[in-house]
Parts: C-alpha cells; sequence; structure tokens
C-alpha cells in the first residue's frame, strides 16, 4: 500500500527511468518528484508536461468514441511523447474524488521499454489510489 | 509674493518590497515560525495554517472545501465514516491511522486528497490582508500529519497560482463575487470539467459554492471560472445596488450556511458607507499582490 514517495521510487526501478513526478494537471503543481528533472528544472518540468496532459485530457478528438466517454473523467489513459534521446509517458491517475493528476515518468530511449513502463505506470497508478 | 516656507510632507509610509522578498514575499511571520520551527496554528483573515516544527501539516480556509467534503462528495468516504474519524481523533495524529487501517482509504488516496486540500487551503489563507495573523503555539490538528511540506514550497506555490490566475484572465472579480452566465451567440466547446462548473453558474453562487458544490478544491474552480470568463461565457454579476447583500442569498438551503467570509459578502451596507476605504484598500492588496 503505497504513498506518493513510494510510487514514485517505484516508477524509477523500471529499466532507464530517468525521473519521475506526480503533477496536478490544473495547477500544474509537482505533487512529488524523484531522479533527474526533465530540462533541468522539476517545476518548470510539471508546468510544461501538466499544460501537455490539461490539453489531452479536454479535447473531444482523444475521446473514446463509445457511449461511456462521457463518465470517464479523464477520457485520456496515458499520452506518450519520444524524442531523439528518451521517452516521456504521462499516465492519468483515476480517483473517486475530484482531482486532477497524472504520473510523469521519463526513460533514457537507449534503455527504456515503453510496453512495459506503460504497463506498470498504469498499475502503479491504480495502487496509489485504491491501495 | 510671498513665499511660504513649509517643510515637505513626510513620505508615504511605504512597506520595504525588498525584505518581503528576501522572507518568500507572502508573509514574514510565516517564514519567521519556520526559521524557529515552530509548532501551532497561524491563523490569517482567510483561513489557518498549522504548523509542526516549522513545516506546514494542514491548512483551512473558509473559501476552499475541506478535505471532509472533498472526500466525500463524491462518495470516496460515506459522511459517516469520516464523522467517526473526526470523533474518536481525541489523541492528535490518530485520524489518519484510523482512516487508513479502517481499510476505509488507500494511504496514497488520503495523501493525494490531504496534499492537493492543503494547498488549496493555503493559496487563500495566504491571501494579502490587512490584518495581522495570529500565531498560537502548541496547537495541533486532529488529523495529525500526513505529508508535512516545507513553509517555502507553500509559499512559492501561492505565488505561483496567483501569477497562473493572472496569465489565464487579469481580473480577480469572478474569484468571489456571484457569478452568471453571459450569452454567446457562438460559444465556444467547454470541456468537460468546465462545463460541470458552467452548470451551476446561475447568478448566485460564488466560486467558493461552486466548490463546495463540486467537492472539488477550490482554486481549481478559480482556473475553471477564469478560463470561462477569459471565453466570455461567465462573467461577475453586475451588482444592483438595494437588491445587492443583505437578502437572503442562498438558492439551496441544504448547504448548512457556512459561515460568509467578509470578502464573500457582495457590498454590505457597512462597506457602503466607505466605499473609499474599501477600494483604497483592495487597491493596496492588488499593488501588494504584484
Amino acid at each position: 500500500m503505497p504513498g506518493i514517495d513510494e510510487c514514485l521510487l517505484e516508477a524509477m526501478r523500471l529499466p532507464g527511468a530517468r525521473g519521475a513526478a506526480l503533477v496536478d494537471w490544473t495547477s500544474g503543481l509537482a505533487l512529488g518528484t524523484v531522479g533527474e528533472p526533465p530540462g533541468g528544472d522539476h517545476e518548470a518540468a510539471a508546468a510544461e508536461a501538466a499544460e501537455l496532459a490539461r490539453l489531452a485530457a479536454e479535447q473531444r478528438a482523444f475521446a473514446p468514441g463509445d457511449a461511456e466517454a462521457e463518465d470517464a473523467d479523464p477520457p485520456v489513459e496515458d499520452l506518450i511523447l519520444s524524442n531523439r534521446d528518451s521517452y516521456h509517458v504521462l499516465r492519468f491517475v483515476r480517483t473517486s474524488f475530484d482531482s486532477s493528476v497524472f504520473l510523469h515518468l521519463w526513460l533514457a530511449r537507449a534503455d527504456g521499454n515503453l510496453a512495459l513502463a506503460r504497463i506498470r505506470l498504469g498499475e502503479m497508478a491504480g495502487r496509489l489510489v485504491l491501495g | 509674493m510671498t513665499v511660504v516656507g513649509t517643510t515637505p510632507p513626510p513620505r508615504l509610509p511605504v512597506r520595504d518590497k525588498a525584505a518581503r522578498h528576501r522572507t518568500g514575499g507572502v508573509s514574514p511571520m510565516l517564514t519567521r515560525l519556520a526559521a524557529e520551527r515552530a509548532t501551532g496554528v497561524l491563523v490569517r483573515a482567510s483561513g489557518t495554517l498549522y504548523l509542526a516544527e516549522g513545516r506546514v501539516v494542514h491548512a483551512e480556509s473558509p473559501l476552499a472545501p475541506g478535505l471532509g467534503v472533498l472526500l466525500t462528495a463524491h462518495g470516496t468516504l460515506d459522511a459517516r465514516a469520516w464523522q467517526d474519524a473526526v470523533d474518536r481523533a481525541d489523541e492528535p495524529g490518530t485520524a489518519d491511522r484510523l482512516l487508513v487501517d479502517g481499510g476505509r482509504l488507500a494511504p496514497g488516496a488520503l495523501e493525494l486528497c490531504h496534499l492537493s486540500a492543503l494547498y488549496d487551503a493555503a493559496y487563500f489563507a495566504l491571501a494579502p490582508s490587512s490584518t495581522p495573523g495570529r500565531f498560537r503555539y502548541g496547537a495541533t490538528h486532529w488529523l495529525g500529519s500526513v505529508h508535512p511540506v516545507p513553509v517555502g514550497a507553500v509559499e512559492h506555490e501561492t505565488l505561483r497560482r496567483r501569477a497562473l490566475l493572472h496569465r489565464i484572465w487579469p481580473d480577480p472579480a469572478t474569484d468571489s463575487a456571484p457569478l452568471e452566465r453571459l450569452d454567446t451567440a457562438a460559444a465556444p466547446a467547454v470541456a468537460p470539467r468546465q462545463s460541470a462548473v458552467l452548470a451551476r453558474v446561475d447568478g448566485l453562487r460564488t466560486a467558493t459554492d461552486i466548490a463546495r458544490d463540486l467537492g472539488r478544491p477550490a482554486f481549481h474552480t478559480l482556473v475553471a471560472i477564469r478560463r470561462l470568463a477569459a471565453a466570455g461565457l461567465v462573467a461577475p454579476r453586475t451588482a444592483h445596488p438595494g437588491t445587492d447583500g443583505s437578502g437572503p442569498e442562498h438558492p439551496d438551503p441544504g448547504h448548512g450556511a457556512p459561515a460568509t467570509p467578509a470578502r464573500l459578502t457582495p457590498v454590505g451596507p457597512r462597506t457602503a458607507q466607505h466605499p473609499d476605504i474599501a477600494l483604497l484598500k483592495r487597491v493596496r492588496d492588488a499593488l501588494e499582490a504584484l
């Protein structure tokens, strides 16, 4: 039954993990950070990732097409972004109370396993709020 | 022609801004309390901060829904379980264990919700104020310490949040006034989380009321409302002198009438007699917030 820090440390055990954070995408606040900050600054990275997450969560184009789409908050599960040397995976955390948080994992492209990271982040997001 | 030699008027009292920046810029008293690793409760005009050994462990504000509201509004906890935890917390620090050990709430969920509520209430508690804060040494919060946060981080985040709101829509009137919807010919699409807020804008509710109604942190509600204001969908209700103020405010009797802080009361009779002072105070607060 992990808290925020345990959850982030678990994310850092994934192969190739460089940094991880739990971020609120409405305020842009990092509720917890471990490892290296992407771009050299945890606060700026959180605010920038929050903007991206907010856009993804709010656009109808990215919501699933079925009737249940209205209920899911947010409708998007995760976001994957890649560049020449790394991956970023943003996993939305669904909570039973009103919140807007996501896990942000930064992976080195050479060692990172994107498929594994996606699965594990999903599990961690569930365990964080369900115990 | 005679020249009357008068002494120059005394310099206007100006607060030492440089000093404020050195101390974090929100509350010098809080900075001092952090430095001396104080334990107790700081009561300010718009909220309270609980400190344990110089770190913030809890915050409350009448302008922000409390942890209990956030946890019970969507059935995360049922109201009885929360009340039970409050009642049985005779020893400080036992309630969080009660919540978690009873299997009612995952530790991560409590930590997440509590942290969110802490920064939310602190944003309002640390709002610029004309009355000095009071600190009661030794007082603790029944919930104990869930996730202590350094004072500097709370102050820094509060300033960042002010700047964020200002960037979205620079007029702070929507933060505290009753809100009304504006008719727009071609309304832009509204994101689901914002439309939940928009649906509750009825000409009477303020941002605080909507936040409590939704069980959503108040700052998140302010962000949604400023976005709606920027989109031209929502505006502070235009005041109608005479009809405003003293009458019954609330459309919803189930609210249990929480103490409405003075800031929320739309131009009451008392302030109306001294519009200059009220206005000057607001101008000063706004300048200090810059």
